[in-house]
């Protein structure tokens, strides 16, 4: 059996997935009133009110995630914002490796690969103007003045398409990609091969195993 | 051909029958209403008040005037409510109007925020977003459609000091001109035509003797910023980053297996 390393806590991938979830719920039913012809869907709010279920879950789900992994939020949200050289030799090498497969000009990567970070700073900067902006227009709507509501949506809108675009590529790497075949195994039971976390992710990798067994 | 309302200000003794007529043919209920000091009732607009006299009292040079002003939706040809409404429940009726088929409304209140008039009106549970909006609709409504039926609007049916009719829009537009110029020579100077050339032009025509922010209308309606920079701008821009992403996607897809089974294949030749 090959060696295994804990990529994603527990905590973290049930987070994950109780976002993905909800995130899906949330953009599906943005999505028909975004998409000109789908509208007609949404008549009677019923859309509306799954949306409304589904951001609160959005919202509470890392409520209860921060305060009980505390150290592990820190460090994620300080991942998202540290950038450096190595980011760009990884987008200059992407495209070969995406579309070729090859890797031989892949910097070594930390724990999050440089596609990974900018999806997750994605995630975090449009989730929270999603939460922001929705929120006024879910509470504010008797409330706020007409022109705020309108921007509003204006907000939500760019948040949504940023976010939506990345979706559909963060689902396609997950699971269509012919060659993502470890971050399926890494999200869903946590671990990755100490092979691929090698070739992949180096720097963690030497950062996680330094003075340590690797489990079996 | 268009059609329109043209209402005359001068003219209207502010009986409210047209209030009460659209009330009766659209089948809306009364409002509970207090005495607030005016005859002027209900308060505002609702979803079961489409149409109401709005009452004002102005002292110009010390001398009172009470102005009467009908507030209604204004039926405009280049409409907010229209731009922004994501199911098409809101429409170009042929003759001009602004028309509403209310089953396929989805709550979203975009419309309310987009009318430079403020007139879409909703009832609205805010916890849950369960919402139906309102307005008037000209009497299109689907089995209350007088003017299909070559019936006037009951608004104008009812009103006996013809301060309200129904007709073409050029007619209507070249009467009230009329009216207008006869105002101005009987020396009201600021007398005019309201929204013959606003917001494309309007469909309900207003003859006012004075200015029309005196009647608590905006003198220059606009599309807001906020509707042209989300409707005109910020969806295309999505359209296109949203096409070619799945765009993108599918290509890579193409590619990335092709070349991953190209890989395998050498593989297997490389060991037989």
């Amino acid at each position: 059996m090959p060696q295994e390393v804990e990529k994603y806590s527990k905590p973290t991938r049930i987070l994950h997935w109780t976002h993905l979830v909800s995130f899906c719920l949330l953009f599906l039913t943005g999505l028909v009133l975004f998409i000109p012809g789908l509208g007609i869907i949404a008549q009677d709010s019923w859309t509306r009110v799954i949306h409304r279920i589904a951001a609160a879950v959005f919202i509470i789900a890392p409520l209860i995630y921060i305060p009980m992994n505390f150290k592990a939020t820190c460090k994620g949200i300080k991942r998202a914002f540290t950038w450096g050289a190595s980011d760009l030799g990884w987008l200059k090498a992407a495209p070969e490796y995406y579309f070729r497969g090859t890797e031989a000009d892949m910097p070594p990567q930390d724990e999050m690969n440089t596609g990974q970070k900018l999806w997750w700073l994605i995630v975090l900067v449009s989730s929270v103007i999603l939460i922001i902006t929705g929120l006024i227009m879910w509470f504010g709507k008797t409330t706020a003045s007409p022109a705020t509501l309108q921007w509003m949506v204006f907000l939500h809108d760019i948040a949504f398409i940023a976010a939506g675009s990345g979706l559909l590529l963060h689902i396609y790497l997950g699971v269509i990609h012919p060659l993502m075949t470890e971050s399926w195994k890494a999200i869903t039971k946590g671990t990755i091969s100490a092979d691929y976390a090698k070739k992949h992710h180096a720097k963690w990798y030497e950062e996680v195993t330094k003075g340590k067994e690797v489990k079996s | 051909m268009a059609k329109a309302i043209l209402y005359d200000t001068t003219k209207c003794t502010a009986c409210r029958a047209c209030q009460v007529a659209c009330k009766g043919w659209n089948e809306l209920s009364a409002e509970v209403t207090t005495n607030r000091g005016t005859y002027e009732n209900p308060p505002d607009l609702s979803p079961t008040t489409w149409l109401k006299i709005e009452f004002r009292e102005i002292d110009p040079g010390g001398i009172v005037r009470w102005l009467f002003t009908r507030r209604a939706c204004m039926h405009c040809t280049e409409a907010g409510c229209v731009k922004v409404c994501p199911s098409g429940a809101l429409y170009h009726h042929e003759l001009g109007f602004v028309a509403y088929d209310k089953d396929i409304c989805t709550g979203c209140g975009y419309c309310a925020d987009a009318c430079p008039f403020n007139v879409p009106r909703s009832d609205r549970n805010l916890i849950s977003g369960i919402a139906k909006m309102d307005k008037c609709t000209l009497c299109t409504t689907p089995g209350l459609d007088r003017l299909s039926n070559d019936l006037e609007p009951a608004c104008v049916k009812s009103c006996p000091s013809e301060a309200l009719q129904y007709g073409d829009r050029d007619q209507l537009i070249a009467e009230g001109k009329k009216r207008v110029e006869s105002l101005i020579n009987k020396g009201w100077t600021n007398a005019n035509l309201y929204g013959e050339n606003e917001l494309g032009g309007l469909h309900v025509l207003y003859v006012l003797d004075d200015h029309p922010t005196v009647y608590g209308l905006p003198a220059d309606p606009q599309i807001s910023a906020a509707t042209i920079a989300w409707q005109d701008v910020m969806q295309p821009i999505g359209w296109v980053v949203g096409g070619l992403t799945v765009l993108g996607l599918g290509l890579n897809y193409l590619v990335a297996r092709a070349s991953v089974n190209s890989d395998k294949e050498k593989e297997n030749a490389a060991r037989s």
